[in-house]
Order: structure tokens, then C-alpha cells, then sequence
């Protein structure tokens, strides 16, 4: 009964967004992780206000024994409920995927095994096939992360990842940032690589996004962006805008007030000098922001300091043994 | 254990046997208990190997590998966290500081200082690129600061463990250390030490980082003046702007007085500006405190022990 799991599959679901058929692509997916010979559970994280969902997946696990399903009170997410299925799951390797077909399932044996010396693997689904309309948006969205990040990926909006269990354990996602996830694994130090694969003939032309999604995915990225670039030093990055937005100001005011002493010209009814004080208002909440964000950096630094230590060798003075061993330094900052 | 000497590597494959050899040297003729500490920050050459090589013959030798590269920082906080020394020294790996030094420091140490920097008064390093960069911002830095360290990025020093470990280290810490603990009230004192020029590999710090460093700095130090408290810290600057604003106000009454009929709008919009951007720092103190009140690390708290610690603990004696 108890054999241990090597690779735990999650797949979240939510009738707010796309999903086939579930037991048919229960069915697939199966088959082909079959093929690779690895001990596999299935989780399926969804909400209790998806009943269609729920009750597909009890009918299905009526038939199925492998399959877990964990029913979240309110949907918050799906970075969310990665998380719930991740802290469910056993398996030393985490596999997502999605709840409808993104890449043809016949891959997936070739993407796992190839998931060798790096911390994840993320598919890439070749797009040749698809819209041309769609290719040109998935385009300028990664070239806008490659400008303002540095990072280079080429599709993010492909679920189909698998990585150690050490990285969730260290990356804490809310909200829809799994998406996001590559970036965050790389920024903190993972090995991220990327992997062609197939892309299915049903998801070439079923995407048509509403304005609200793409606000989402804007919002979304703004945030994804102050994390990987700002989190860890804050005023590094306020400071440099409020001292210069403070300086633009006070040589403005110093202007004003030469033009005043020396050359007599009334300051009671010119715009500038409120420009001028203005900024150097905001110059100074900019920096003072920064500020506070670098006393909750400061304060808490404590529970940030994560880092994993592989192995401690020494050799002991009397027995000579060789010590190896696995520490883990402080839990990650969760709850 | 009297000492923990520290080095952080990361590919330094080729300068880990000569780097041993030259701290056991050092330290053979001084009557010590001591331990080597190497923390292979995620190397991805043969460091790890050569440093396991080694510690297999000797036992004073300790290797930590870390998963990843985390950087400096937080390989000199796997260090400190694992060493049993009263004493915990550091060094760079890239051979460039002299095991030789530690003698001194040590003895420094026992006259009742809690850190030793080193200064490295002869640098074996490029002009342009590396020294006149790197001698403006420490002069800035102290000017700044208020307190004269004169080379910041020197790495070997040599610190009491209780004071060392208190601290937060976090993102490029260890570049702050000397004046985060020197404004925190812990004793310091500087030596000339000697410095080499490299022998293996390139160095793997650029020119860029004086700001960052700059920045740093001046967050350190406003922390440590005003925002132990930081309502107080915030109280003071938010005072000032509401007289100013205060005084914008009088001033527009008396124009009022004086000039009737002229525009008040720039007068009063000052007025108002300032009177905000007051209320803002009021609030933002409130905050601050609230995190502050929430957080693990208290200013107050990180040298607490010091002054009952302060008899000299430790003695050592050449042994020829």
C-alpha cells in the first residue's frame, strides 16, 4: 500500500476557467505518465462552488483509486491551489498540468525524463501552427519580461512544469503568479530550463481573451516585477527617484528664488513655485516609503534568510566517520 | 574551541589546497584549538571535491556545501551559524588576504574589542578600475556614516562570535557589517594587513556597485539614528514640515494684511503641500512602529550582553 510516490501531478480546476472533459484527460495523461514506470499520484485541487467539477472528479474516483481531491471553501487562485495540492502531495517531483489539453499528451513521457540536473523544467509549446494573432501577443508578452526582467522565456502561460519539491517549500506564490513561477525559481537561484514540446490541435485555436484578462495578467506582472527587482533592497529603488525628483525640485525653488531677490520678479502668482514644492514633496514621500519598506526588510530579515545547506563533511577525531547530511535552515515564511 | 576561521568559496577550484596550506601554516605555531570552515557557495567546478579531499585527511577541516550560489552574504551566514569558535574569523578565498594576519587580529581581540577589520594599506589591485572607486566611497561612507572605517571591502576580520551572530544578514549584508556593528555600539579597531595579488581566477566584483553600496549605507545609518524608534524618527521630520507649514500659513495672512487683493493660491498651495506631506510622515512613523513593535530584530536588543562579557576570555602563548 504505502509505496513511496515519486511524482505527485496537480491539476487545479475552476469552471471560471477552460477545462475538458476530466476524465477523458485523466485517462491520457495516465496512460502516458504509465509509460515513464515512476510511482505517480493524481491531485486535483478545485472549489466548492465548481460543482460540475466535483461532481465529475467523485465520479471518477469511484472508478479510480489514485486520485486525490481537495475542495478549496473559495477559489483564490490558482497559485492557490497549487499550494493546497502542494502541501497535500508526497511525491519528491511535482508535475502541473492543465486543466485542458495545452500539449499533446504523447510528450509527456520524452518532457519527464528529460527532467535531469536542473530544478525545473518548463514546456514550451511550439507555436507554428497557431494564430498568427496569438503568436504576436505571446511574443511581445515575453519580450516585455525578457526587456524589464532580463529573464528569457518563451511561454509562460504553459502549465506544464515539473520541479523539485524543494522550490515550492521555498517559493511562496499567491493570487495567479504561478504563471509567473520560472521567473520567481530563477531569481532566487533555481535552475530553470525549457523544453519543446507538441502543442495539441485543440488549443491552437481556442484562446480569445477578455480586456479583464489582460489587466489581470498587467497587474499581475507589475507585481511579479517590484518582487524579482525590489523586494530585497527597497530603497535602492525609491531612493534613486525621490532624490532626484527631490533635487529637480529644489533647483527649481532655488531658480525661483533668484529670480525673486535679484531680479524682482513676484513669486504670488506663478505656477512654478507649486511645481516646484511639489516635488519636493513627493521626493521626500518617495524616499521616505522606501524607507519603511527598508525597516520591514530590516526587521524581519530573520524569517527571509532561507538557504538550504547540501551536505556538511567533516571527519569526527576519534571514529573517523563521515558525516553527511541534509539540513534544512529555517522554515520558509508561509504562514 | 578558540577559533573559527571562515572562508566563503565559489569556484576557487584551483586555490583551495594552497589556501589551506597557508592558514595551516599560520596557525600551526600558535597554540589554538581551532577549525577551518570552507562554505562552497554552489560551485559548479571541482571545489567541492578538492575541499572534500582535504577534510578527509584533517579533522579540523569542515566543508558545507550549499545547495545553490546564494552569494557572500548568506555563505558567511552559513558559516557563522555553524562555527563553535569563541573567535570566528573570515577571509576571502581567492587567496588575496594573508592567513599571517590573524595572529594580530586574535591579539586585538583579547585587548577587548569585539571586531577587528582588516586595512588593506598596500592593495594588489588595479588602479582605475578597483582602488580610486573603491577609496572615494569608503571616504564617503565615513563621511556619511560617522564611523571611520577605512576599507569596507576588505575581507578578512576577525570578530567575538556572541557579537557576530546577532546580526541580520541578509541580500549584501557582509559589506555592512563593519558599520552596522560599529553603530550599534560594538568595539572596533583596524590594522594594516597584507594584501596579495591574484593568483588564480578573476576577480568577481565589478565597478557598478558604489551606489548600491552608497545606498545602503545611508539606510543603515538613518535606521540606526532616528528609526530605533520610529515614530520619534518620523515625529521629528514631520514636525518640522508642520511648522513650515505653519509658517507659509502666517505668511499668507500677512499678505493678505499687507498686499489686499493679490493672488493667495501659490502662498496657500505651499501651505497645504507641506501640511500634507507632515500628516503623511506622521502616518508612515505610525506604521513603521507597528512593524517595528512586530519584528524579530530590535537595535536595541543586538549588543545587549556586551558589557557583562567584556573581561578578556581567552589567552593564547606561542608555542616556540
Amino acid at each position: 500500500m504505502d509505496k513511496k510516490i515519486d511524482l505527485s501531478i496537480i491539476i487545479t480546476l475552476s469552471e471560471s476557467n477552460t477545462y475538458d472533459n476530466i476524465a477523458e484527460l485523466y485517462n491520457a495523461y495516465k496512460k502516458s505518465i504509465e509509460e515513464t514506470g515512476l510511482n505517480y499520484e493524481f491531485i486535483y485541487v478545485t472549489d466548492r462552488d465548481s460543482q460540475n467539477i466535483l461532481n465529475e472528479l467523485f465520479k471518477l474516483k469511484e472508478n479510480v483509486k489514485d486520485i486525490e481531491i481537495i475542495e478549496l471553501a473559495k477559489w483564490f487562485g490558482d497559485a492557490a491551489a497549487l499550494n493546497a495540492g502542494f502541501e497535500q502531495s508526497s511525491g519528491e517531483m511535482i508535475l502541473t498540468l492543465p486543466g485542458y489539453r495545452q500539449i499533446d499528451e504523447i510528450e509527456l513521457p520524452r518532457f519527464i525524463n528529460s527532467y535531469k540536473n536542473v530544478d525545473m523544467l518548463v514546456a514550451v509549446r511550439s507555436r507554428k501552427k497557431d494564430n498568427f494573432l496569438h503568436r504576436l501577443q505571446a511574443n511581445f508578452f515575453h519580450y516585455i519580461v525578457k526587456l524589464t526582467l532580463g529573464m528569457n522565456f518563451n511561454d509562460l502561460g504553459c502549465i506544464v512544469r515539473i520541479f523539485s519539491r524543494e522550490l515550492l517549500d521555498k517559493i511562496y506564490i499567491y493570487g495567479d503568479q504561478h504563471r509567473f513561477l520560472p521567473i520567481l525559481a530563477s531569481r532566487s537561484g533555481f535552475k530553470v530550463k525549457e523544453y519543446d514540446v507538441a502543442q495539441y490541435y485543440t488549443d491552437i485555436s481556442k484562446r480569445v481573451y477578455s480586456v479583464g484578462h489582460y489587466t489581470d495578467r498587467f497587474v499581475n506582472f507589475i507585481s511579479i516585477f517590484f518582487l524579482v527587482k525590489f523586494t530585497k533592497k527597497p530603497l535602492r529603488f525609491f531612493g534613486f527617484p525621490g532624490i532626484l525628483i527631490f533635487a529637480l525640485g529644489s533647483l527649481l525653488a532655488l531658480f525661483l528664488f533668484v529670480q525673486r531677490t535679484f531680479l524682482g520678479v513676484g513669486l504670488a502668482d506663478r505656477p512654478l513655485v507649486l511645481v516646484s514644492i511639489l516635488l519636493i514633496v513627493f521626493g521626500i514621500q518617495l524616499f521616505a516609503i522606501g524607507l519603511v519598506a527598508e525597516i520591514i526588510i530590516f526587521t524581519h530579515s530573520k524569517e527571509s534568510k532561507e538557504y538550504i545547506i547540501e551536505e556538511i563533511f567533516h571527519v569526527e577525531k576519534e571514529n573517523k566517520i563521515q558525516e553527511k547530511e541534509k539540513v534544512k535552515v529555517k522554515e520558509s515564511i508561509k504562514n | 574551541m578558540d577559533l573559527s576561521v571562515v572562508v566563503p568559496v565559489f569556484n576557487e577550484e584551483l586555490s583551495i589546497q594552497p589556501l589551506y596550506d597557508a592558514i595551516t601554516k599560520a596557525l600551526s605555531n600558535l597554540n589554538l584549538d581551532y577549525e577551518i570552515l570552507l562554505i562552497d557557495d554552489g560551485s559548479s567546478d571541482n571545489t567541492f571535491l578538492n575541499a572534500h579531499n582535504l577534510a578527509e585527511k584533517d579533522t579540523r577541516l569542515k566543508v558545507i556545501k550549499l545547495k545553490r550560489n546564494y552569494g557572500q552574504t548568506i555563505g558567511l551566514h552559513a558559516g557563522f551559524q555553524n562555527a563553535s569558535g569563541k573567535i570566528i574569523v573570515t577571509m576571502d578565498g581567492d587567496l588575496q588576504n594573508d592567513p599571517d594576519d590573524i595572529e594580530k587580529m586574535i591579539e586585538e581581540i583579547n585587548k577587548g574589542n569585539d571586531i577587528v577589520l582588516g586595512w588593506r594599506h598596500d592593495r594588489q589591485d588595479k588602479m582605475v578600475s578597483r582602488k580610486i572607486p573603491s577609496k572615494i566611497a569608503n571616504k564617503l561612507i565615513s563621511k556619511l556614516t560617522g564611523v571611520p572605517v577605512k576599507d569596507n571591502g576588505c575581507a578578512i576580520r576577525a570578530y567575538r562570535s556572541e557579537v557576530i551572530k546577532k546580526f541580520p544578514m541578509y541580500s549584501e549584508m557582509h559589506r555592512l557589517l563593519p558599520v552596522m556593528t560599529a553603530l550599534s555600539g560594538a568595539k572596533f579597531t583596524q590594522i594594516k594587513v597584507k594584501h596579495h595579488a591574484r593568483k588564480f581566477g578573476s576577480s568577481k566584483y565589478g565597478l557598478s556597485r558604489i551606489y548600491k553600496v552608497m545606498i545602503d549605507m545611508v539606510a543603515l545609518k538613518i535606521i540606526f539614528t532616528f528609526f530605533y524608534l520610529p515614530l520619534y524618527g518620523f515625529g521629528i521630520f514631520a514636525m518640522i514640515f508642520g511648522i513650515l507649514c505653519l509658517l507659509t500659513l502666517v505668511l499668507g495672512f500677512f499678505q493678505i494684511l499687507l498686499y489686499p487683493g493679490t493672488s493667495l493660491v501659490t502662498i496657500m498651495g505651499t501651505s497645504l503641500l507641506l501640511g500634507s506631506l507632515s500628516f503623511f510622515l506622521l502616518f508612515l512613523g505610525i506604521i513603521s512602529d507597528l512593524i517595528y513593535q512586530n519584528g524579530d530584530i530590535k537595535i536595541e536588543r543586538l549588543l545587549k550582553n556586551r558589557r557583562m562579557n567584556k573581561k578578556i576570555f581567552y589567552s593564547f602563548r606561542r608555542s616556540n
